[in-house]
């Protein structure tokens, strides 16, 4: 008591005490003790809020000037950690992938200033998506990894750091790049192997819904819905019931004078991305709450494919191809994506992030003011695996966000580990293009990379940065709620996983081109599935999809 | 002129009874020359070995790359040409004008052949974790069993007799070529320049392009002349027929030129004369034209034959093997097997089979068409 009332007259504040307070602070920021606190968060955030503004959103689409413009703004982390002309002739390799004439070609612009700056000399292998996995497979069964660091994607996980190729994220690039910061879903297991981290994440892949906002609000098409018979309000669809219903209704009917058109699909081969989009279709069918599992059979790896819940989303297809364009059947995920809902045509589409990206801040899309976003449609009834039931929950709609791929990520390869100096050129390499604000003007403007860390989902930057409060909301929003979802379906982590898709596509093409019934079809793809699952090792690939899924 | 060719003519007879002798290696040559082949076989076996037990885990010491092989086989062959020379003097000396082509062929024909072979008899995808396993025969019966494969093989036989098409396209358009018609300079360049393209731009240029559904001068063309829904490559025999037109416009042209080669070198004669006997242009053509051409004729569509069995860039490119397999060629599921399923053994197995196929039916088109232009000449 005596110490606290002794203490008050000092805490009191005089004139006397103000003064000598006030010359403290002054001498405190004089001598750099203060300031370079404060300087740093200003710095941060006034440099996030100018690499957001190259170009600018609605000024074209960025060129390789801009690239490295940023590349060379975002140095700050590195030049803390690595002196200049450090790694002098150090020659890194580089795989990875030029699709749409991005990733790889981003990564030339951000890193051009990193090499002029630490003197190492990086020489690029680009590969077409299709070419992507036969060459990493390949480079890794005859053993000839010729590549220093390599974009890739968390599902070759197992077959990258399952076998040791890849070397161990060191700490100072945990620091480095602030992997807390990274969204939940993205976190361990996903990057890891045994415990290890190997992952430095530039990307968070995941379905969305992306619908257009002028057919779903038309009066005309409405008033047309009421006359039709139909007794719910014309609106956005929220279940796949719904989407069949609306994507058969817009046959034959116009919008803005074209022909209008509901959902597309994407039934032609796309190296085995394609077979995401039917995932897409069935997940709210057959990812049950109470069940992680939803591709194989958790104990055994039977293949699902072949059940109830899978078989309607195939039938879902073969029902509505009719009411979409003339030549879907000879449509990929690039064309109903690219080509189709960006020039115009349908008016649903699930896609990763990119659409959401390009339809605002390319010059190739034609809606960028009329596209809204949602997760991925529910349905009334899920299957029930276990059970061999469909259930209805009491919660409403079974909605079931496809988290397709999980992102890519840049991995270092083992190789350099001998190296010390190439070594730590190579994650110095990895994380810049990893680094916080970097990753920020990725998922901003066209890069083939979407949102994944916490501190992107702050809106005012990207409304700063010129976007549309609301489309930036609806878009953030569909992200968010998919990453965060209870029930998400997850990518199996599991090796050749793009065999067993790619085996599935191939017989998908013979189900929608009605050579084969839906169920007969998904027979024959389960057929397959078991043999490929036999041939790469049941036990092993058992093991893997209960990691892969948190078992 | 008569003197100076009987003139002419003796040397050259002298010359059919001249002989060389040949200079025979010494027995001290014969013995070093065998000598030196034996310790060069023996140290490329030594080597070979050492790297096979190495990389079968047999024993530790080895190399870490087959690259030394390769060395030790240039070795070898260099010192078996020397061995050559030794041991048979001047016909070693000949036999060395041969060898080196004989070598390469080994290293780079023979020897992936075989290897090949090897590769088709393992249970082998590259993301198995326990490697490739020998499996025997194991590939070809399930190939007997693979619907694809045999999806694929029909529609070869389609392709394949399209070429006949091809052909009758090809022989119309030299005969034009070779007439006297105006700017047939010009033409002949503007005919050519489909071959000059490669398919894959032809993929691009024409088949996601000019034929896409949407935005393709084709199909706007074929909209305005009443067709409602141009799709190209929607339904089965529309995208096989146009795949196949695609495959035709880059390949007519190479039929063409070899043609009018052959049109160009006819004797002009043979047909002056079917002319005054009073042929018509059909009678000229069926029965004198076509005959002569038929050496050149099949010998184009042999060639065509073996180019058009191995289709794949434009499936792949375009259609995917699709809708519903209905354009897939053998090699385009090949490539689905072996690069998007890293199915390596499998793969390799539908690869030498096909091979096996091609050479055969190959082996009897030619004994057929020797039969053929035997009759026919």
């Amino acid at each position: 008591m005596v110490n606290q009332h002794d203490q008050h007259p000092a805490m009191h504040p005089s004139r006397r005490t103000v003064l000598k307070s006030a010359a403290g602070a002054a001498a405190l920021g004089t001598s750099g003790a203060l300031g370079s606190f404060s300087e740093v968060a200003f710095a941060q955030a006034n440099l996030r809020a100018e690499i957001t503004k190259i170009p600018g959103v609605g000024k074209g689409a960025p060129t390789d000037a801009d690239w490295q413009k940023v590349g060379e703004l975002c140095l700050g982390p590195t030049k803390a950690s690595i002196k200049e002309g450090e790694f002098k002739g150090v020659e890194l390799s580089f795989m990875g992938l030029n699709n749409q004439n991005l990733h790889n070609l981003l990564f030339r612009g951000f890193l051009k200033p990193w090499e002029a700056y630490t003197g190492a000399k990086i020489s690029w292998i680009d590969l077409a998506q299709a070419d992507y996995n036969p060459r990493l497979q390949q480079a890794i069964a005859t053993g000839t990894v010729d590549f220093d660091i390599l974009e890739m994607g968390a599902p070759f996980e197992g077959d990258v750091c399952g076998k040791g190729l890849a070397s161990e994220m060191p700490d100072w690039v945990k620091k480095q790049i602030d992997v807390d910061d990274y969204v939940d879903y993205l976190k361990p297991p996903v990057g890891t192997w045994n415990g290890k981290t190997y992952r430095v994440t530039i990307d968070g892949d995941c379905h969305n819904f992306n619908y257009r906002t002028d057919v779903f609000s038309d009066a005309t098409l409405a008033k047309a819905w009421k006359d039709a018979g139909n007794s719910t309000e014309w609106g956005v669809p929220k279940t796949w019931q719904q989407v069949q219903a609306v994507t058969k209704f817009l046959k034959g009917k116009k919008i803005k004078n074209q022909n209008a058109f509901g959902y597309l699909d994407a039934p032609k081969p796309w190296g085995g991305f394609g077979f995401y989009f039917l995932g897409s279709r069935a997940s709210a069918y057959a990812k049950h709450p109470d069940d992680k599992a939803w591709l194989f059979d958790i104990d055994t790896m039977k293949p699902r494919i072949n059940n109830p819940a899978w078989v309607r989303a195939i039938q879902d297809v073969i029902d509505a191809l009719p009411f979409e364009p003339a030549d879907q059947l000879n449509a990929d995920p690039n064309t109903t994506g690219f080509q189709q809902f960006l020039a115009g045509i349908g008016s649903m589409i699930p896609w990763w992030g990119d659409i959401g990206q390009v339809a605002k801040a390319s010059d190739t899309s034609v809606i960028g003011d009329v596209v809204a976003f949602d997760i991925l449609p529910g349905s009334d009834d899920v299957y029930n695996s276990k059970t061999g039931k469909w259930d209805k929950l009491s919660s409403g709609p079974n909605h079931a966000p496809n988290c397709a791929y999980l992102g890519w990520g840049v991995y270092v390869m083992a190789r350099v580990n001998g190296d010390e100096k190439k070594h730590k050129a190579a994650w110095s390499a990895a994380a810049h293009l990893g680094g916080k604000d970097l990753s920020l003007w990725m998922v901003m403007y066209p890069s083939g990379f979407q949102a994944h860390r916490t501190s992107h989902f702050q809106y005012d930057e990207w409304v700063a940065a010129g976007y549309d409060r609301k489309y930036i909301t609806s878009y953030l929003n569909s992200q968010l709620a998919s990453y965060n979802h209870p029930n998400r379906a997850v990518e199996p982590r599991i090796p050749g996983i793009f065999q067993y898709y790619s085996i599935a596509e191939d017989e998908l093409t013979k189900i929608f081109a009605g050579k084969v019934d839906a169920q007969t079809g998904a027979n024959n793809i389960a057929a397959a599935w078991e043999k490929l699952t036999d041939q790469i090792g049941r036990e092993r690939q058992i093991g893997l999809y209960k990691a892969s899924l948190g078992v | 002129m008569r003197l100076i060719s009987m003139q002419n003519s003796v040397p050259v007879s002298d010359d059919l009874h001249y002989r060389p002798v040949a200079k025979r290696a010494r027995g001290s040559g014969k013995i070093a020359g065998r000598a030196l082949v034996l310790l060069a076989s023996l140290g490329f076996m030594l080597v070979l070995l050492i790297q096979i037990l190495h990389t079968t885990g047999a024993m530790t010491a080895g190399f870490s790359d087959w690259r030394p092989i390769l060395i030790a086989y240039l070795v070898w062959a260099i010192a078996f040409g020397v061995g050559q020379v030794l041991t048979r003097g001047e016909h070693g000396q000949r036999a060395l004008f041969l060898l080196p082509a004989v070598f390469f062929t080994v290293a780079v024909v023979i020897f992936p052949t075989i290897f090949g072979i090897y590769i088709a008899s393992l249970d082998w995808n590259l993301s198995s974790i326990e490697g490739p396993r020998f499996s025997g025969f194991d590939n070809v019966r399930g190939m007997l069993n693979d619907t694809y494969y045999w999806n694929a093989l029909g529609n070869m036989v389609f392709y394949t007799a399209a070429v006949l098409g091809e052909y009758a396209i090809a022989f119309g358009l030299a005969l034009l070529l070779s007439a006297e018609i105006r700017a047939r300079k010009f033409f002949r360049v503007v005919f050519l320049l489909p071959m000059m393209l490669s398919p894959v731009a032809v993929s691009w240029m024409i088949g996601k392009s000019l034929m896409e559904y949407r935005f393709g001068p084709a199909a706007t063309l074929a909209r305005y002349l009443g067709w409602d829904n141009p799709a190209f490559f929607a339904s089965p025999w529309m995208a096989r027929f146009s795949i196949q037109a695609m495959d035709a416009w880059v390949s007519i042209p190479f039929i063409m030129i070899i043609l009018l080669a052959g049109l160009q070198a006819m004797p002009k004669e043979v047909q002056e004369a079917a002319k005054v006997d009073g042929a018509n242009g059909w009678q000229s053509f069926w029965h004198v034209t076509f005959p002569i051409m038929l050496p050149v004729s099949i010998t184009v569509l042999i060639i065509r034959i073996i180019f058009k069995l191995k289709l794949a860039d434009l499936v792949i490119n375009v259609t995917a093997g699709g809708p519903g397999g209905a354009t897939d060629t053998v090699s385009s599921f090949i490539y689905r097997v072996y690069r998007d399923r890293s199915n390596v053994g499998y793969g390799t197995a539908l690869a030498m089979v096909y091979l096996l196929m091609i050479i055969v039916l190959l082996t009897v088109l030619l004994r057929l068409s020797k039969r053929w232009t035997q009759k026919v000449v």
